[in-house]
């Protein structure tokens, strides 16, 4: 589904924000990517959405290489930021059906779509006023909807439960779960280790722009805990 | 004080590092930024200089000369009254860094001569551009004494502190009316383009008539010491140096400053309260859903967002909006007396393309379209669309606006009796500058964004994209100069510019698609 191989970005002065980094996310993982803060997580995430641009290495969607077809692999996968800054000017409803219409989304299905995540996420009666008016909750609960309502093969999600109450946070996981039971996957990175180690298949550690950890969580965490794993390897690289 | 002074600095700051490029990297920005800010304050002044000078003569010849510097003084509190009405909200009220000056440990009447202050720093500048050469005129016509020039510079300090004030009661009731009405942002439009008509309008009755216009501002001058008397303060103060005038409009100057901020600390939290609550219904529920194609998805949003900014709106369409102001008034009134005579007339025909070119150029939403995606530019750039049809949804928009030009060509055509020929020729030279200006504003804003404003007045108004534009973009219409300087006909000079602009267009189109695209992905 996805395959990052040897990714990696400089940034001025020839600083380089994430180091030759290669992953792979098949179809029905959920694939947590883990990090401090500055380690390369949301470059690496902006790389795979094909919103930043690199030299080094490739990424492939679905066998696509997002250098040769960005629209293609961008038709197959969804980007949610971590702080999703949407069109303040339009409506909430007015927003979700620009996506559909991009992602050429049909009437029936989008309308089906729309009314079961709004519903579960308790979005529907807010839907038709302006998103300058939501809450920051708000807003992440309706980038979600965005991102879910032309079914994308891929999902890449940065820190995808900030913001959520508990009942959405809840409602997420469960959608996750869902999506990837039917064949599709998600790669999103987190600062809720708890999450990552529930709810994820595979887990990569990154640190300082480098992978010091990939592979399924169990083999990842062994008999500890994943807190305890990324202290430790954060540790160690800091010693 | 020292608070006040202290919070002024930051935030005067703040508002000027996006307009002269402070702290950012690329270092091309601050040379067309300065080049820019010079271009425009020599332009204002010349203007200001060029409207005292017919004024001035025209007065003196009714030997009122001394109501000059009364009338410019008017005229630029005016100009600071209707510029600083829509300013309000989003410098006094419901600015960005409402919630973290008002957890500050200042007093709320501190924070309030602070936002005044902000606006007034804005403010005296363009007085001063437009009162100096107001200065410069009455002396050379009058040749007055010292004394003139000491009270000038000295009322030229607290001459916009009144109108300020005006401006900030009337901008408040304004916004606050505004927040009530779901379309607020039309109202707005509405308003400042009906001010425009105004403005435009009077110009007509009084083109060309020195002496109409010295008489009509002698009358209109003895209303205005009474509805406004600090205009008959100042008069006194600068033309017969009386110093009791002088010090007593500096009192109410300051008095009004310091009685609206004491005023205005009782209400300021409550109206900030409602005016950055936006109104929310919650109570939608969903029916029928439209579908579109992608481009006219993004066209639509482009749209939207266009009409959402009321300064957006102004600030691109005041070109089209004078142009089919005067076409339409055209045919109304009487051109011959306000061109004087046939000569004039068959001048301007004959330099119509021209005049419809330069108003069009001035008519450019691109400059800024790329710059105000802003932090949601990660959405056009995540969805699968090539950057091309971006481009094309924001053209549109453009061409969009420009539309009404081509219903003023045939006004045009009808008020000079041009032939169906000429007709079609200005047409054509209408469609290829509005697709010029248009792919020539964005790509100059793919080679200067600016993604980290906080109010979209600064993309819109103040970016070295938006002066780079603007002041480059009248190149193209003094290229008409050369063709008629070359061309043995007027026909002739129409239709070599309109092979230029047509050629232009391709070498346009070829460097969005190339380059554009380049810029574009590095974002």
């Amino acid at each position: 589904m996805l395959k990052i191989t040897n990714f990696s970005k400089c940034y001025q002065k020839g600083v380089k924000a994430v180091d030759n980094l290669s992953l792979e996310v098949k179809s029905g993982d959920i694939f947590g990517f883990i990090g401090h803060n500055g380690a390369g997580k949301t470059t690496t995430l902006k790389a795979v959405a094909g919103i930043l641009d690199f030299d080094e290495g490739d990424i492939e969607i679905d066998k696509i290489s997002i250098k040769k077809d960005p629209v293609a692999c961008k038709q197959r996968m969804a980007y949610i930021p971590d702080n999703p800054d949407l069109y303040e000017h339009l409506t909430g409803i007015a927003y979700l059906n620009f996506i559909g219409d991009i992602y050429q989304v049909s009437k029936a299905e989008r309308t089906e779509l729309i009314k079961e995540y709004a519903g579960a996420f308790e979005l529907t009666s807010n839907l038709g006023d302006v998103i300058g008016s939501y809450s920051h909750g708000m807003k992440q609960k309706l980038a979600i909807i965005s991102a879910l309502i032309h079914k994308p093969k891929l999902l890449i999600l940065d820190e995808p439960f900030v913001g959520l109450d508990p009942k959405a946070a809840y409602t997420l996981k469960t959608i996750m779960a869902r999506v990837c039971s039917e064949g599709r996957a998600i790669f999103f990175s987190t600062h809720v280790l708890e999450v990552a180690q529930k709810l994820c298949n595979k887990i990569a550690i990154i640190k300082k722009g480098r992978l010091v950890a990939n592979g399924s969580t169990a083999e990842v965490i062994g008999d500890s805990s994943l807190e305890e794993v990324f202290l430790e390897l954060i540790e160690e690289k800091q010693s | 004080m020292k608070k006040i002074l202290r919070m002024l600095s930051v935030q005067l700051w703040a508002a000027l590092s996006d307009l002269l490029v402070i702290g950012k990297t690329d270092k091309r920005k601050p040379v067309y930024i300065y080049t820019g800010v010079l271009v425009f304050i020599i332009a204002m002044s010349a203007v200001s200089y060029s409207y005292s000078y017919m004024l001035g003569t025209g007065l003196k010849m009714l030997g009122s000369l001394e109501l000059l510097p009364a009338i410019m003084f008017t005229a630029a509190c005016l100009a600071t009254l209707i510029t600083t009405i829509f300013k309000v909200k989003g410098t006094v009220f419901g600015f960005r860094d409402y919630d973290l000056i008002m957890s500050l440990p200042v007093s709320t009447a501190s924070v309030i001569a602070c936002r005044l202050l902000i606006l007034y720093s804005f403010n005296f500048m363009f007085t001063f551009i437009s009162m100096f050469p107001m200065m410069i005129v009455y002396g050379i016509l009058a040749n007055p004494g010292t004394g003139f020039y000491i009270m000038s510079l000295l009322l030229m300090l607290f001459a916009p502190l009144i109108p300020l004030v005006f401006a900030s009661v009337i901008g408040t009731f304004i916004a606050y009316l505004a927040s009530k009405f779901r379309h607020n942002n039309l109202l707005n439009i509405i308003f400042s383009i009906s001010i425009i008509f105004l403005f435009v309008g009077m110009q007509f009755a009084f083109a060309g008539e020195n002496e109409k216009l010295a008489n009509f501002s002698r009358l209109i001058t003895q209303q205005l010491y009474r509805l406004y008397p600090p205009a008959r303060l100042y008069s006194k103060a600068v033309t017969d140096g009386d110093w009791i005038c002088c010090l007593l409009f500096i009192a109410l100057s300051i008095a009004a400053f310091v009685f609206y901020t004491y005023v205005v600390k009782l209400l300021f939290k409550k109206i900030n309260t409602l005016l950055m609550t936006a109104r929310a219904r919650s109570d939608f529920k969903l029916g029928e859903l439209k579908t579109a194609s992608p481009i006219k998805a993004l066209y639509i949003r482009e749209l939207k967002r266009y009409f959402s900014s009321s300064i957006y709106v102004l600030n691109t369409a005041f070109g089209i909006v004078i142009l089919t102001v005067m076409s339409v008034a055209g045919l109304f009134v009487d051109l011959d007396a306000i061109f004087g005579g046939e000569q004039n007339l068959n001048l301007l025909k004959d330099y119509l393309a021209l005049c419809l070119v330069f108003f069009i150029m001035l008519s450019c939403t691109t400059m800024a379209s790329i710059s105000l995606e802003g932090k949601s530019l990660w959405i056009i750039k995540s969805l699968p669309v090539a950057p091309m049809t971006v481009f094309y949804s924001k053209i549109a928009v453009n061409l969009t606006i420009c539309l009404p030009a081509l219903l003023d060509v045939i006004l045009l055509g009808i008020i000079f009796g041009l032939s169906a020929g000429r007709i079609v020729l200005l047409l054509l030279m209408a469609a290829a500058a509005s697709l010029l200006i248009a792919m020539y504003g964005l790509l100059i804003n793919l080679i200067l964004p600016n993604f980290s404003w906080t109010s979209p007045v600064v993309v819109i108004k103040q970016s070295a994209s938006t002066m780079v534009t603007v002041f480059s973009g009248l190149a193209f219409v003094v290229v008409y100069f050369l063709f008629a300087s070359l061309m043995p006909s007027e026909l002739l000079t129409n239709i070599g510019y309109l092979l230029f602009l047509t050629v232009a267009d391709f070498i346009l189109y070829i460097l969005l698609k190339s380059y554009g695209i380049k810029k574009y992905n590095a974002l």
